[in-house]
């Protein structure tokens, strides 16, 4: 008797199994992006680097609430620190300074997430399936957008639960909406970096052609922000009309327009330092305005996305 | 054997359709792509013949949904292809001409990351994904980044994506595409043993006449947009009035004469090759070319109905 046997039944079966219903392949999709993401380690480095703003002032709070505590004459100095420091103005920094790694991660989750596909002729694949555009753009929207969310959503969090936890004698929980307002600030950017970096992967087929294109918009338009700021802080605010309003034509511009305004300032140097020369800042933009200029980008580049995915040549 | 119903369409005797089309109409602008194309697709493996250009495409494109006829309807597994697309998809598997993966996955991972997108719960995608690529002849090569993959095996994991959920029926794009004369037996096995007997029912679209007669029960023609005929590649092959090859030892005037005498229809032979026409039934004719073969001292080496080649089919096709 021969002792080959086969292990498995290796013909081919019928799979009888449950299919879901067409509807839910978004979330999909949007798994599948994260899980790429996650796989990839300069992203957890990414993550730290965005909240370098929030992980420092965290660090110095903690010292200097340390060492007023053991020293009864450190008080008046930690008095006067902390009537410098503005602390809507610490969300504003440490969003502000989130954004140029968030580039870098939206550039990372997203540059290739549609280029990528029009490579390898994956539409084919996604299309095929009971899966439509709209499932296959909203996937990988919310795979970027998601992500960039948790990244920016958990320092904030974490500063402001230090904050009300330690600094309500010091008037951090003055605003009581400030965390609601940064709540819904940090849907926006996300939204915003998600849709930019959607549209521009669409009309690539290469991860870093898409990404060169973001980031050369991305810097161009910040050079010009910094310029319309510099303008102004040497001017004492006494510019043109124009200059207060181009300061928020950037990436990062319209972002930074959009905390200031929701938030309700217009910002204060870092780190509660003394502003140099007492230099002004670039006042809060429109609400209405800033906000209409973010979604209007936002669906500009979506729709780019939307237009360029095709049910695309199936059979040669 | 395929025949015209009341409506004009063609359709089959006990099999159950697959797919319905009636008067379809697909227009690009002003390029009638379909032309009015009727046709019904039985169970089985049908092959879709046609030269470039022919409407092909646009009638798979059609069937998955992704086009809206002008005119004309149409229906896949019972589903409506103008407004159950996504039901469609469901039931269907793609295997496109093109090579196609999604970037930077494992064969398995991408296997069942398609299966999921068809709508198979993440664990029985992943049970699933390991028996197709077995199947597929994969199994070894399961862990690899696709990008990585030979042409036959891009070829393989195509149809292990298009296989995964499990589909009623299978498109199949030029499954040969690319492949040594090896690979191209395995492929054509695959595809002969996953459409006989396994319920699931395959589309074939292929320029390779071999192909198509290898897996292929019957086959549909479809030239200038319009269908141009459709069949079993049996029922297709056999000639009018069914003549007959004799084949003999040697050519012998006196055997095609005594034929003649009888009142047969005899073509010059080509070889030692006769074709023989005549109204009587196969037994009897069957007699007749014994008794012709005994008077004239002939020896018949070989007897047998005579067809002609899906070639011959598909160039009559094209030239009607």
């Amino acid at each position: 008797m021969s002792n080959i046997k086969p292990i498995a039944d290796l013909s081919y079966r019928n799979y009888d199994g449950p299919l879901k219903k067409p509807g839910s392949r978004w979330w999909v999709i949007a798994k599948n992006g994260i899980r790429i993401a996650l796989k990839k380690k300069a992203l957890w480095g990414l993550m730290f680097v965005s909240a370098w703003y929030y992980l420092v002032m965290l660090v110095v709070l903690f010292f200097v609430n340390q060492v007023t505590a053991s020293n009864p004459a450190g008080a008046q100095a930690m008095k006067a620190f902390m009537e410098r420091l503005v602390w809507p103005d610490q969300f504003l920094h440490g969003f502000s300074y989130a954004q140029l790694p968030m580039l870098i991660i939206a550039l990372m989750l997203g540059a290739g997430s549609i280029a990528n596909d029009n490579r390898a002729n994956a539409m084919l694949v996604y299309l095929s399936k009971p899966c439509d555009k709209r499932e296959y753009l909203f996937g990988k929207w919310i795979g970027i957008a998601l992500p960039i969310f948790v990244i920016m959503v958990v320092p904030t969090i974490i500063f402001y639960g230090y904050g009300a936890l330690t600094f309500r004698e010091y008037g951090f929980l003055k605003d009581a909406w400030l965390l609601p307002k940064m709540l819904a600030i940090i849907p926006i950017a996300a939204i915003f970096h998600a849709s930019i970096v959607v549209g521009i992967s669409s009309m690539f087929n290469q991860a870093r052609n898409a990404s060169a294109t973001y980031a050369g918009i991305y810097f161009i338009t910040n050079f010009f922000t910094l310029l319309m700021g510099g303008i102004w802080a040497s001017s004492r605010g006494e510019t043109p009309f124009p200059v207060k309003h181009l300061f928020y034509a950037s990436i990062d511009g319209v972002l930074i327009g959009v905390c200031k305004a929701i938030i309700g300032t217009k910002g204060s140097a870092p780190f509660g330092i003394q502003s140099p020369g007492g230099v002004s800042q670039v006042p809060a933009p429109n609400i209405a305005a800033i906000l209409g200029i973010a979604l209007l980008i936002s669906v500009v580049f979506v729709l780019i996305a939307w237009r360029k995915i095709r049910a695309v040549e199936v059979i040669g | 054997m395929a025949h015209e119903n009341s409506s004009g369409v063609l359709s089959y005797a006990r099999l159950v359709t697959v797919a319905r089309i009636s008067n379809l109409t697909v227009r690009y602008g002003n390029f009638t792509a379909l032309d009015d194309l009727s046709c019904e697709i039985p169970e089985g493996c049908t092959g879709l013949l046609g030269p470039n250009g022919a409407g092909k495409t646009t009638l798979l494109k059609t069937i998955l949904g992704f086009v809206n006829p002008t005119s004309g309807e149409g229906t896949v597994m019972g589903k409506d292809i103008r407004t159950d697309g996504m039901a469609i998809r469901q039931l269907i598997g793609l295997m496109p001409e093109q090579d196609c993966h999604i970037p930077g996955m494992t064969a398995v991972g991408f296997v069942s990351y398609a299966g999921e997108l068809s709508g198979m719960p993440p664990a029985d995608a992943l049970r699933r994904a390991h028996e197709v690529l077995e199947y597929c002849g994969l199994g070894e090569a399961r862990y690899r980044n696709v990008e990585t993959y030979s042409t036959g095996m891009k070829q393989r994991i195509k149809l292990a994506q298009a296989l995964v959920h499990g589909p009623k029926l299978l498109l199949l794009d030029e499954p040969t595409n690319g492949l040594d004369p090896r690979g191209r037996e395995e492929m054509l096995d695959l595809v002969r043993s996953v459409s006989h007997g396994r319920g699931v029912n395959v589309i074939v679209s292929s320029h390779l006449l071999p192909d198509i007669e290898r897996v292929c029960d019957r086959v549909i023609v479809v030239i200038k947009g319009k269908l141009r005929t459709a069949g079993t590649i049996k029922d297709l092959k056999k000639l009018a009035g069914q003549p007959a090859d004799v084949e003999l030892r040697e050519p012998s005037l006196a055997f095609s004469n005594l034929l003649m005498d009888k009142g047969l229809t005899v073509a010059p032979p080509k070889g030692n090759v006769y074709r023989v026409q005549s109204e009587l039934p196969p037994e009897e004719l069957l007699r007749v070319v014994q008794r012709a073969a005994i008077e004239s001292g002939a020896q018949v080496r070989g007897f047998e109905t005579a067809v002609r080649t899906l070639e011959e089919v598909f160039l009559e096709a094209l030239t009607s």
